[in-house]
């Protein structure tokens, strides 16, 4: 982590309009749909792995696994971490261009922090830069 | 290859910087769980998730944090700090 703080900030300018745009979610909350395997909580290590959530999911398809923040709030309504319905409304309202093919979901408590971004961030990143066709993204926490 | 923008919204902002994210909107006193607000409030959500968005467009300096006070939440809860975490 030290390391990682001692070196610049890797800034990519957003070039586009946002009513342009596709928009995708990327969030450490633990959100995964309720049809995908759950994150791994029974692991005092953390759960490295991410789940690819498609762009026509309902928010009430959505839940989470995460035993690091109170999530009681996020089991009503998944929007407040993981705001998929909101962003559809967005698109409807032409704010945004649209929603990204992929979001995604991963539980962002780990003590292998090398591991996380070494790897799985990476992989995250290459699965956005592949195939979501999403302009920018929303990153979000528990 | 020139990457894809993001922006952070985090609940913890002095945890997050840590990591330096490039954009990052911290909506003042919203706790660890409610990043967006809170359930069922769909205005406030989706006001948090446009400033989000718009500090795409706008021309801020790299790894700044914006704060933003969001009367509708309704609550206040400090923020984490790195020595508590």
């Amino acid at each position: 982590m030290t390391n990682l703080s001692r070196k610049c900030v890797p800034f990519t300018p957003f070039e586009g309009e946002l009513a342009k745009s596709n928009i995708a979610i990327v969030s450490a909350a633990g959100v995964h749909a309720k049809d995908q395997e759950a994150f791994n909580i029974a692991d005092d290590l953390g759960d490295l792995s991410y789940r690819v959530i498609g762009p026509d999911v309902a928010g009430d398809d959505l839940m989470v696994t995460h035993h690091h923040y109170d999530h009681q709030d996020a089991d009503q309504d998944i929007n407040i971490v993981f705001p998929i319905d909101v962003l559809r409304e967005l698109a409807d309202e032409g704010f945004i261009g649209g929603l990204a093919n992929k979001h995604i979901g991963y539980m962002g408590y780990t003590m292998r922090l090398k591991d996380m971004y070494s790897e799985t961030a990476p992989a995250i990143a290459k699965e956005i830069d592949r195939g979501s066709r999403a302009q920018a993204v929303i990153l979000t926490g528990g | 290859m020139l990457g894809t923008p993001t922006v952070l919204i985090t609940v913890s902002p002095e945890v997050s910087a840590q990591m330096r994210p490039p954009r990052a909107l911290y909506p003042n006193g919203f706790k660890i769980g409610n990043s967006l607000g809170k359930p069922g409030k769909r205005d406030l959500q989706k006001q948090v998730l446009k400033d989000a968005l718009e500090l795409l467009t706008q021309n801020t300096r790299p790894g700044s944090f914006e704060t933003k006070d969001y009367p509708a939440y309704g609550d206040y809860f400090e923020a984490p700090s790195v020595g508590s975490k």
